[in-house]
């Protein structure tokens, strides 16, 4: 290199910065992809329209025309929330009351799923949830006894309630009701 | 020698701007590559026609799995909730276009409650006509061995349960089994695979 003329090393630092950079934009599109889709779905305009923000809201049964998360199950009906911990807990309460399957997932903002709680855990119970951040009010004393604490990984994050329908012609007289009983407030 | 010289400053800058772009074009379109069509990847498990990622909607998920589950199934439950796997070829390997007819047959999995949905390969549901997009494990007649069977395609097939898949462009087949048994979530290659063939000549 120390007899390298000055286009020579010019040419060399260009390859290095140009490598560096390709890499760098990898990497940066990798990560951000998950949280910029995540973002999209907890602050898009279809999250804004149905005013999801600490609060539980109910799309119609997955058709055609379902066309915000990809790959829509038509097999499940769907009520969601989006969770912001950062000014306190969020509560969560359901009660479903189904021997068919149902589950209440919770995904931070990069997209995982780092709760679930379905049926087979809860039976015909109901649920309970205190969703708290990181930090000083994970141990909320007004959190009721028999509730459950979870930790969110990220301030704010999506809650998808998933209520199984086979058939929902034939149930939806039973699966509506009980998947309308989400709630989900800031305390 | 100065008209030169600001020749080949303007020059240099050009080119270097020119191959900056082209290094973040480079990096973004070999990440879009990667996530998009590659084919390897050290979680994906392979069974028949169907494959599905053992680290899909878990925290454990490295950053390409991340990445490739938000681009085609946001939103997933990890394998203890849910395992789903995918086809976009039949058996012998050649893709799935709607035009096509095929029939899906096998044994129900080893699951709580189980599901086959047709997708386009922009991974959104058909626009069916006879709104049916799926067969599940609630809908399904098993014949006399125990078998479901179904059809995709523009027309239905006698006998079969029938999900439309109109127009023409490629089509993606998703098993979705909900409480799979602690064999399969442990293994998820014993599962035991629909197999896809197609139903006539497809031009």
């Amino acid at each position: 290199m120390k007899n390298w003329s000055f286009r020579q090393r010019l040419w060399f630092y260009r390859a290095l910065t140009l490598g560096a950079t390709a890499v760098i934009a990898h990497m940066a599109l990798v990560w951000a992809l998950p949280r910029l889709i995540m973002h999209q779905v907890m602050a898009g305009q279809a999250a804004q329209e149905m005013n999801m923000l600490n609060q539980a809201a109910f799309p119609p049964p997955v058709d055609a025309s379902s066309r915000r998360v990809v790959m829509p199950s038509p097999d499940m009906l769907y009520s969601v929330c989006v969770f912001d911990v950062s000014q306190g807990p969020v509560r969560v309460t359901a009660h479903p009351g189904l021997s068919s399957y149902w589950s209440i997932a919770l995904y931070g903002a990069n997209s995982d799923n780092f709760f679930v709680i379905n049926d087979r855990a809860v039976g015909k119970a109901a649920i309970d949830l205190w969703l708290v951040s990181k930090g000083p009010n994970a141990a909320d004393p007004t959190v009721p006894v028999g509730a459950q604490v979870v930790v969110t990984p990220s301030e704010k994050g999506f809650l998808l309630m998933r209520v199984l329908t086979g058939d929902y012609e034939a149930e939806k007289s039973v699966l509506e009701p009980a998947r309308r009983t989400l709630v989900c407030h800031k305390v | 020698m100065t008209k030169h010289t600001r020749y080949s400053r303007v020059q240099r800058l050009a080119i270097g701007a020119s191959l900056y772009l082209g290094a973040l074009a480079l990096g973004m379109g070999s990440a879009w590559w990667v996530l998009r069509k590659a084919t390897w990847s050290g979680t994906l498990v392979k069974v028949g026609a169907w494959s599905g990622s053992t680290l899909t909607g878990s925290p454990d998920a490295d950053m390409y799995t991340r990445a490739r589950v938000a681009l085609e199934g946001l939103l997933a439950l990890g394998r203890n909730e849910t395992m789903y796997y995918r086809a976009d070829t039949d058996d012998s390997g050649r893709p799935l276009r709607s035009r096509c007819s095929y029939r899906v047959e096998g044994a129900p999995p080893s699951a709580r409650w189980w599901s086959i949905t047709a997708y386009a390969d922009d991974f959104f549901l058909f626009d069916a006509p006879n709104k049916q997009y799926s067969l599940n494990g609630t809908t399904a007649q098993l014949d006399a061995v125990g078998h479901f069977a179904l059809s995709t395609g523009p027309t239905p097939q006698p006998g079969l349960h029938w999900l439309p898949t109109p127009g023409d462009r490629g089509l993606v087949l998703t098993l979705r089994l909900y409480n799979p048994t602690a064999d399969l979530q442990a293994a998820p290659s014993k599962l035991k695979p629909p197999s896809i063939s197609p139903l006539g000549a497809c031009p």
